[in-house]
């Protein structure tokens, strides 16, 4: 790795840490909910840039551990030492059920996951009785372990960073691990892989249900975030958008889905200020990254520094 | 009142709408490789376009029309100068398409506003007929089966029986071959782009007539066409049928027998049939 | 002893065209087999079914006695099938030692480990640099394929296929499109390889598929045409006639 890597590692660790002294309130929550969408843009983007399947259901994930978490604490008074746990379970279930999606490739794999993505959406929103519909549910108390509450917005904000470092650590050990290889060497060539001897379809479930549990950890950490989870978390648009995030910030890297998520939650927050119609900002930005900057922030700056042949790529 | 045969006139007065949106769907990707996800926008556009048209000439028939023709500019303009810079990137479609989609979605918020609109029908379409077994049904969605069975056999007639459907159809089947025989795929391309396109927009004014133009319609129709087209399976005519009576069928029994679970009966079937047969009835290993 | 490849009365239908139509050979442990005929012979659909790549339509494939006709290829590659592709297929996105490690770890369990980085197993990167070596492209070691030439990709591919300690080494047109210089080395390298190795290739090139061959066979339209010692197939008048169309 790189020397100036690690430098500009240490000097992003130290501004994160520093933030909620440096910045106001308002930033300081933002910066909160960057770093859980860049999670769940994590998770996407470990089956988007490494295993090369583009799924489109990931906010069910999210949404069904956030709304198991906030039922349970909510409703039946579940500590959050439970609940938290149960919601990443009950996220996870769901990404083993849906993982058979992984039979298919392609753009049947796009329409199933867009398709499996609706079903809990309209389960959330149609099944009123259970979710609150439309409403949602209210009132999540903040999470709790034994006597310590993370009550205020600053420890809240530390508790996110440190949860989304552990994991992106966890995510490093594992995309550099043999079985991340393989993942790439099925988005490569799915044909060689299965004559080298792959169980191609295994080694995508895996994945599928591994990405699944780390956008429940997302779902779990938003939730106690939020204070409040309703329909939209499980929407195709956010299942777009955080597929998006991992593109325009870079998708196959750890930072690039958390600069994504830095730069659509900014230039939303930044635009809806003085203009109502934020979907067609959202839209151009999409239009604009497809077409001109595939391979996102993270790319274009590969681009301008490599000048020779040099690899970019890190020995095994 | 025999329900039942309600709910069944109801799924295939819906599966009519479905299979004018879902047809264009399915032949884009079956032809052109290409997933529009904007799709449901040209149905919403075209629905407020038919509208607008409507209310100021009082024609219905000249709304469906202009609904659909003022389209076809639309969805070439899409396709030219974005869609067909992603190459076969069907994700890069998918994200495309979806922004593109975004933004018209904000330009019809800003021109026809956040309402539910209706787009008038004529006098003789209003009100119920009274259908054999004494069962009375609104006089609209009946025509529009007629509609549907009437644009289903047209299609059918052009795709199956018309040297210009031979050539789409061999165009679905391999399209290197056609262009290396001196067939002009590109203007293909851009015929069956215009025939989505006019589908679409009509299907919006015809939709819009009974369902009512509203923001977001254009994602909730197009989910059901996505379904009808997994049904059915991708580039296929025949499944856009079959698929599009599927999925009406299965809204309209579920809306009635278990409203809080109509999606699960919608997609729990689908699911099934996914996990079995991928590509879907009629459609061929990708 | 059994056969290490033995086909019987195998068919690929696509549509209305028999690709393989009927073709029964045997292949025996070590030996060196040519496959030859002219385009559209159905070599390589007949190599798609013998390795799994396809599912025949009808017939057996038996490898050293066991039936897997209708295993999937990954399977068969666990049980000791190896092979190259006619067009060059390899991880372009990956660097030449990742290309190398998947073909290593194939079918090692190590594959699923997902708590410790490739790295952290020497042996097998030494494995993998020495199966660079074997090839000759030892010095390109950590440079992503998409940089190296059509006939570097060629040995890279042969390299795949060597490093998944395969019984049975099915190769199709290994020297296609490559230099007379790159030719020999291939052609050199096979001929190295020990004869636990079964070897049968598909080859345009004459003199490299008879000077390799132990026995050769020809295929022409789907079915086989001839079989029998390099020297016996060159003398055989049909075979010369397929070829330069005259007796």
């Amino acid at each position: 790795m790189g020397s100036y890597r690690i430098v500009l590692g240490l000097v992003a660790l130290a501004a994160a840490l520093l933030a909620p002294f440096a910045v106001g309130q308002f930033w300081m929550t933002l910066i909160t909910q960057i770093y859980i969408y860049g999670l769940l843009a994590l998770s996407v983007d470990l089956l988007l840039g490494h295993a090369g399947l583009y799924s489109l259901c990931h906010a069910s994930f999210f949404a069904v551990a956030a709304y198991t978490t906030a039922i349970l604490q909510v409703r039946h008074g579940v500590p959050t030492l439970l609940a938290a746990p149960a919601g990443i379970v009950a996220g996870t279930l769901l990404a083993i059920l849906y993982g058979a999606s992984v039979r298919t490739r392609g753009v049947y794999f796009i329409l199933i996951t867009i398709a499996l993505g609706y079903i809990i959406w309209g389960a959330v929103y149609r099944w009123a009785s259970f979710t609150g519909g439309d409403n949602g549910i209210t009132n999540v108390p903040p999470p709790s372990i034994g006597s310590v509450t993370i009550a205020s917005q600053t420890a809240y904000y530390y508790f996110a960073l440190a949860v989304v470092l552990l994991c992106a650590l966890g995510y490093r050990i594992l995309i550099r691990s043999p079985f991340g290889l393989t993942l790439r060497g099925i988005k490569a060539s799915e044909s060689r892989m299965r004559s080298l001897g792959y169980r191609t379809t295994k080694h995508l479930y895996v994945a599928f249900v591994i990405s699944g549990a780390m956008a429940s950890l997302a779902g779990v950490l938003y939730v106690y975030y939020n204070r409040f989870i309703n329909p939209v978390a499980a929407s195709f648009q956010i299942s777009v958008e955080v597929s998006l995030m991992a593109i325009v910030g870079g998708s196959g890297t750890i930072i690039g889905p958390f600069l994504g998520s830095g730069i659509v939650l900014g230039l939303r927050n930044w635009v809806s200020s003085f203009f109502e119609f934020h979907a067609a900002v959202m839209g151009i930005v999409f239009i604009a990254t497809i077409l001109w900057a595939p391979h996102g922030l993270v790319g274009l700056f590969s681009r301008l520094r490599a000048r020779d042949t040099k690899t970019k790529v890190a020995p095994p | 009142m025999n329900s039942g045969v309600l709910q069944a006139i109801n799924g295939i007065s819906f599966a009519a709408l479905l299979f004018l949106l879902a047809s264009g769907f399915t032949l884009s990707f079956g032809l052109m490789r290409v997933v529009n996800m904007a799709h449901g926008a040209y149905y919403l556009l075209g629905g407020y376009i038919g509208l607008s048209i409507t209310r100021y000439t009082g024609s219905f028939a000249l709304g469906v029309l202009g609904g659909g023709l003022a389209i076809i500019p639309v969805g070439y303009l899409i396709d030219r100068h974005f869609i067909r810079r992603t190459g076969e990137n069907h994700l890069a479609q998918v994200l495309l398409t979806v922004g593109i989609a975004f933004v018209v979605g904000d330009i019809a918020l800003k021109i026809w506003g956040g309402d539910n609109l209706k787009v008038p029908t004529p006098i003789e379409l209003r009100g119920a007929i009274e259908l054999p077994g004494g069962i009375i049904y609104p006089t609209y969605r009946f025509v529009l089966i007629l509609f549907g069975i009437l644009v289903g056999l047209l299609l059918w007639l052009i795709y199956h029986k018309t040297q210009i459907g031979a050539v789409v159809r061999a165009g679905v089947d391999d399209r290197e071959t056609v262009s290396a025989i001196g067939i002009n795929i590109d203007r293909l391309f851009v015929l069956v782009s215009a025939m989505a396109s006019f589908l679409a927009g009509m299907a919006g004014v015809v939709g819009g007539a009974f369902l009512t133009l509203y923001p977001g319609a254009e994602w909730e129709i197009l989910i059901y066409a996505l379904v009808v087209v997994i049904f059915g399976g991708l580039g296929s005519l025949e499944g856009a049928m079959i698929g599009a009576l599927i999925v009406g069928l299965l809204d309209a029994y579920g809306r009635w027998l278990l409203p809080e679970f109509s999606y699960f009966v919608l997609f729990g079937p689908m699911a099934i049939l996914l996990l079995f047969r991928p590509r879907g009835i009629f459609g061929r290993e990708s | 002893m059994n056969a290490a490849i033995e086909v019987s009365n195998l068919a690929k239908i696509f549509g209305g065209l028999r690709a393989v139509d009927g073709v029964t050979l045997q292949v025996a442990p070590g030996e060196r087999r040519a496959l030859i005929g002219p385009n559209g012979a159905g070599k390589t659909t007949l190599f798609h079914c013998v390795t799994g790549t396809l599912l025949a339509s009808s017939g057996r494939v038996r490898l050293f006695g066991f039936d897997v006709t209708q295993l999937p290829d990954y399977r068969r590659t666990e049980l000791g099938m190896g092979r190259t592709f006619q067009i060059t297929n390899v991880f372009t996105e990956l660097s030449l030692v990742e290309n190398l490690v998947l073909s290593i770890i194939g079918t090692d369990r190590r594959k699923w480990i997902m708590h410790r980085p490739v790295s952290a197993f020497p042996a097998i990167r030494e494995q993998a640099l020495a199966g660079l070596e074997a090839v000759g492209l030892a010095d390109r070691s950590d440079q992503p394929v998409k940089l190296l030439s059509y006939g570097e990709r060629r040995q890279l591919e042969l390299a795949l296929a060597l490093n998944t300690s395969p019984k049975v080494l099915f190769l199709d047109e290994p020297c296609a499109g490559l230099s007379p210089g790159e030719r020999t080395r291939i052609f050199n390298m096979v001929r190295a390889l020990p004869r636990n190795i079964t070897v049968i290739l598909i080859e345009h090139d004459m003199d490299v598929a008879l000077g390799l061959a132990d026995r050769v066979t020809v295929m022409n339209r789907g079915r086989v045409m001839a079989e029998g010692t390099p020297d016996d197939v060159q003398a055989n008048p049909e075979v010369r006639d397929v070829y330069f169309g005259h007796a």
